[in-house]
This record gives C-alpha cells, structure tokens and sequence, in this order.
C-alpha cells in the first residue's frame, strides 16, 4: 500500500512537471544563435577568430540590454575550417540539435554557398559575414542574406584605383576558389563592359600550391604595372613574398583583395617587404562610426587590448541585426524573421543602416561597406596610419 | 602563356630546386619504410615541428644570422621527439605479437598527425608566422632565388651527401641496411634490431624536420604546413620506388620538372594534377617505381 501511494505521488509529480514546469522552463531556454567561421586550418583562421570575438561580444552586449524576447542569446561556435562539407555538417547540427535561429560568421564563400543550398530547405536564415562571392545572394534564396562587399564592388574598386593612377597592364593572380574565380571574372568583365583599354593577365592557381614561382615568372614576362593579388590567407603571402624574388616588387604595384595586411602579423611576416602594400578595405580607423560602432570599439579595445578591424566589426553587426529582426518580428519563426530583415533598416557599426533589399544579383539581401584602397607607406604601418589611396565613389 | 627561352630556363632551374626540397621529405618517408616497414603518415607533422622550432630559435633566441644553428636544432630537436615515440608507438608493433601490423601502424601514424597538429594549433594559434632571414637574393644564371632557398637547396644536398655517408660507410648504416634486407638476420647476428628501428625512424623524422626548417622562411609556419608537403613526399616515393633513395631524389627533382613547367606552360590551375599524372605515368610503365625493386615472396 506504501509502495502504491509512493508510486503515485511520483506520477502525479511527473504530469506536473510536463504540463506545467516544462514550458515554462523552454520559456527560459535561450535564443541560439549559430556562429559557422573558420577556427582551424585550411580555413582562414585569424579573419574566423576575428568574427568569433565580435560575435561573441554583439551576443554580451544584447543580454546585458535583456536579451530578446524575454529570453537570453546564446551562441554556438562551430568550425568549418573553410571545408564546405564541415560549414554543412555544423548547420545541420545548430538547426536539428540545437535549435539555432539565425547561423552567420561565414568567412569562406565556397562553404556559404554551400550551407546555402542546405538552409534553403531547412528554413534557417544565413548571413555572410564576410563572404565575397557573388552566388552566396545571387541565387535569390529567401534564407541568404550578407553584410559585405560583392565581387562587382570590390572589383570596381582596384579598377578604379589602377586607372586613377593611370596603369595600362595589369595581372591579376587569383586562387581557383569561388571567390578567386568570381573576382578574377568580374574584374575582365568590368574591363569589358566599361571599356577601360587595360591589358589583363589572368593566372589562376590551386591555392593548395606551396610554390607560386613559375606562376609568378610568367607574370615578371608580361611586365605588368600593377598586380591583383586574390589569393587568400597563406597564398596571399606567399604571392608577396615570391613577387620580391622575382624583382616584380617593389617595381610594380600590388593590392591584396581583402585587408589580410590590416593584422598585426603582417609585418612580422613582411618586414621590410610590406612597404609598398596595397590593401582594399571596408573599414579604416578613420572612419566614423555608430554610436553602437564606437560602444562595440571600446569594449573590443578594452577586452582585447587592440582596436578592432572589420571582421569583428561584422561578427559583431550581424549578431545585432538578428536580435533585431527577431523584435521586430517579434517571433524567432524564420519567415517571420526574414520578412523583418527584408523590410527593416538596421544599425550596425557603420554610420550607414543596414538594409536587405530584394535587389537584382549579388545585391540580393545585401548590405555592402564602403570600400577603399589603403597603402603601408612605411613600416610598421598600423591600418590607421595607413595612406587613403582610393575611395570607391569618391 | 607568355614563352622565351629565359623563361624556360627559370622554370627549368626553380622546378629542380623546389624538387631537392621535396626529395628531402621523400627520402625521410622511405628510409623509415625501408628499415622499420612502416609508413609514416605523420611525417608531415614532424616538419611542422621543425619549421617551428626554427621560427622560435630563429625570432626568439638567435636571429636570423643563425638560421643554420637553428636548422641544426630543429633536426636535432625532430630526431630526439623521433627517438622518443618511436618506442612507444611503433616499436610494440614488432615487440608483441600483432596479425594486422600494417593496419596499427596505419592507425597509430593517423592519431599521431592528428594530435601533434592540434597540439600545434592550441600551442601556436592559428596564425602563420615566417622566421626571418637576411640573405640576400642570389641569382642562378637568370633566375633570381630568394637566399634562403638557396641555402635550403645547399642544405638539401648536403644532408643527402651526410646521409648517404652514414649509410654507405658507417656501422650504423651498414647495420640499417642489413635491417633493411632482412631483419631476422640482423637479429640472429646479435644486433638490437628495436634499437635501429629507433634509430632510423628519427633519422627520418630528422630530415623531414630539417626540410621544414630550411622551408620555413619560404612556405611559413602553421599548423597544416607539412600536409602538402608530405603528399609530395609520397608522389616521389611512389615515382622514384618505394625504399630506394636514389629513387627519391630523382623522384623529387622529376616532380618539381614537371610541376614548375605544367604551371608555367600548360595551366597553372592544375598544377598539382601534373604530380599525379605523371605517378600515373610510372606506374603504368613501371608498377614498383623508376628505382623500385620487385618483390621476393616465398
């Protein structure tokens, strides 16, 4: 009878637990957001630990305001070590698993696309980082959205660079990934369309390569004024190093496609040879902020004794977007939440908003930075002292 | 593609230079199958360490005057961490009954290369760094060079001409080739046949950890800097024959050939691809290798 009466206490204890603790308890479970960047290699992993430290201080920075919805962010950080298999696996996991509402960091465009394709099913919204390619928005997914700068600009802007200087012979030197490819293919068809009378040497190579040289001396024969440099991470150095050795440096100019010089291991790397450098930017020391921009700034130097670069900037911005579209929709249903997006304006780091509009091309869902050439004038630069050598629309 | 005469001579000249350096990865790959009968997929992780002990000795301790000291040490420093697992990992392969050696070598080696690269990451983060070298650009006929691939060129037949002595007119090298032949032999002779497979399993990490260190100031230093070229290193040893050290230097100079001309005259894309083709090629034309050695079942 003791044994009855025990039993029953237990049941009852648990039908009280299901109906009524449990959902108070998901009440309290928190938002997750997903963080898919690059933290181990092949991946570019200074640019996915940039984007980690941002993302992690937008997510501090949206509980100490009280969360949203009531509930408390959470973050999930996967590592997709610029493999697209792994950048799948891991959304795949945030979404089934753990819930996730809303998955960004993306640093590597091959794996964004890639992650694309699986969260166009899955319903999830995706926000690219600081992913280049065109195809990461150009497919028009409802679920694809990005806060950087497409092919098209980026392109527009070393072209606009070389013809300010007046260059007719130029190299471009690009890695066979979607990025390298997409940016070598816009900057012949700009050339084109826009009837700029350059000369373009394109070289593509596998960016497993350990050895650019032969590449490199059939850039020397073509005796170009300036060289694009779309390598990214590891051959993105080597390119410079090995364009000294051939004598191609310091005589021609050179731009790197994205600011890999802006870190401060740059010049532990280069030395001597980093004077000269060109770099496409999205953000520079000297650009205004938000006042969110400038709060997010002085906690990043606080925390990280260092001032902060663009892709903590995003990391950042994009973790602060989605809790607002989440408020906005007031729901974390992802429809729900990307009908926000496409109809909100955001603020972010820039002075700009953020916007997502249901454009034509890479421009789909896409927020783009201003974009500038910046130039290492003497050593030990820092990007903030960094020479202006073009602005894009200016 | 641009094509003059010049510029086949450059290519020519940088495709044998990068083809020493790669022999010497081969090389260290085949002289530990040749006595121990294992393949070490770690190998590439061994010149990962070497390569960062030289960016620490030569940023932190000596400068870069001394890139040669610190290439000895790196050497040095792989050989004793080779001495040291060699025990541990490999040698109850041999010591304890084991059906399926190949498969726990196999396994053993993976876990290695996977612990060793993490290990690398947690220690060293994820950045690239490059230890610095003040040699100044050397050029060889019309090929300008960096100094510091030259001087990993000198090294690399250097130490190809040490190792060859050691092999070819010393005890110990008479005793690792005998193990090479037959190991029970060597056994029955009176010779400790663990202690060699100790031995030569860090004379081959050695040279990887040499390669890695000469290489460092021109490929740079992370965590996955030895996997491609460990992959080198096996297209070479499946080239030039397996166990055979000649068949590695003339493995990684045909490499080098072939890949520095198919990038500068065929298409760059695919430069990896001419490696492959061409181990294709001669296992098309001679299965156990241009220097392999057909072999004896009983």
């Amino acid at each position: 009878m003791q044994r009855r009466g025990v039993l029953g206490a237990a049941s009852l204890l648990a039908v009280l637990v299901t109906l009524g603790f449990a959902p108070a308890r998901a009440q309290q479970e928190p938002i997750v957001f997903g963080l898919i960047t690059p933290l181990s290699p092949p991946g570019e992993t200074a640019l996915g630990q940039l984007a980690k430290r941002g993302a992690e201080l937008g997510v501090d920075y949206i509980n100490e305001k009280g969360g949203v919805l009531g509930r408390k962010v959470a973050l999930s950080v996967h590592d997709s070590a610029g493999k697209n298999e792994q950048g799948v696996a891991a959304y795949r996991r945030l979404v089934s698993s753990e819930k996730a509402v809303a998955v960004f960091g993306f640093i590597h465009s091959g794996v964004n696309i890639a992650v694309n394709e699986v969260a166009k099913e899955m319903g999830v919204p995706t926000m690219g980082t600081q992913t280049g390619a065109s195809d990461v928005t150009a497919k028009k997914y409802d679920i694809a959205f990005r806060t950087h700068a497409v092919d098209a600009p980026r392109a527009a802007a070393w072209l606009g660079w070389i013809q300010k200087n007046k260059w007719k012979r130029i190299s471009v030197i690009a890695e066979t990934t979607d990025y390298g490819i997409g940016l070598a293919k816009e900057t012949e068809k700009q050339n084109k369309d826009k009837n700029l009378g350059l000369e373009i040497q394109t070289i593509m190579f596998d960016r497993t390569t350990t050895d650019l040289l032969p590449q490199l001396l059939q850039v020397k024969a073509f005796k170009p004024d300036a060289i694009v440099n779309i390598g990214v991470g590891q051959p993105l150095d080597l390119i410079i190093t090995q364009a000294h050795t051939t004598g191609l440096l310091p005589g021609a100019q050179m731009v790197t496609s994205y600011d890999a010089p802006a870190r401060p291991q740059f010049w532990q790397l280069h030395g001597d040879k980093g004077v000269g450098i060109n770099f496409i930017a999205f953000y520079s020391p000297k650009s205004e902020l938000s006042d969110l921009g400038k709060e997010f700034a002085k906690r990043y130097q606080a925390k990280f004794n260092e001032p902060p670069v663009y892709a903590a900037l995003n990391g950042f911005a994009n973790a602060i977007v989605f809790a607002e579209a989440i408020k906005t929709a007031n729901s974390t249903e992802p429809k729900a939440m990307i009908k926000a997006l496409e109809e909100g304006s955001f603020t972010g780091w820039s002075t700009s908003p953020l916007t997502f509009p249901r454009a034509e091309g890479p421009l789909w869902h896409n927020w783009s930075p201003p974009l500038m050439v910046l130039r290492y004038a003497t050593k030990d630069q820092t990007p903030a002292t960094a020479e202006v050598a073009y602005v894009l629309g200016q | 593609m641009i094509f003059s005469t010049e510029l086949l001579v450059q290519t020519v000249l940088s495709g044998l230079m990068v083809g020493v350096l790669y022999a010497l990865m081969a090389l260290g790959i085949t002289f530990i199958y040749s006595i121990v009968k294992t393949i070490n997929w770690a190998m590439g992780e061994f010149y990962m360490i070497g390569s960062y002990i030289q960016f620490v000795a030569v940023h932190y301790v000596l400068g870069a005057r001394w890139w040669w000291l610190a290439a000895i040490i790196s050497a040095a420093g792989t050989f004793l961490i080779g001495l040291i697992l060699e025990p541990i990992l490999i040698k109850p392969m041999y010591a304890r009954p084991m059906q399926r050696r190949d498969d726990y070598a196999t396994v053993v080696t993976i876990a290695l290369l996977l612990l060793l690269r993490s290990l690398a990451v947690a220690l060293g983060g994820p950045n690239q760094y490059r230890p610095e070298s003040d040699l100044p650009v050397v050029w060889i006929g019309p090929l300008p060079q960096e100094g510091a691939r030259v001087a990993a060129f000198v090294c690399a037949l250097l130490a190809l001409g040490i190792f060859w002595i050691v092999i070819k007119k010393t005890w110990v090298g008479l005793a690792l080739r005998a193990a090479a032949q037959n190991r029970l032999a060597v056994q029955t002779s009176g010779v400790d046949v663990y202690r060699l497979d100790a031995i030569a399993f860090a004379i081959g990490v050695a040279l990887a950890g040499l390669s890695g260190a000469l290489l460092a100031p021109l490929f740079m230093v992370f965590p996955t800097n030895g996997a491609v070229t460990t992959v080198k290193g096996f297209e070479i040893i499946v080239i030039g024959g397996l166990g055979s050290i000649p068949g590695a230097l003339i493995g990684g100079l045909l490499l080098g050939l072939v890949e520095s001309l198919g990038a500068a005259f065929v298409s760059s894309p695919y430069q990896n691809v001419y490696g492959f083709l061409l181990v294709i090629l001669v296992l098309i034309i001679r299965p156990n290798g241009l220097f392999g050695e057909r072999g004896r079942e009983a």
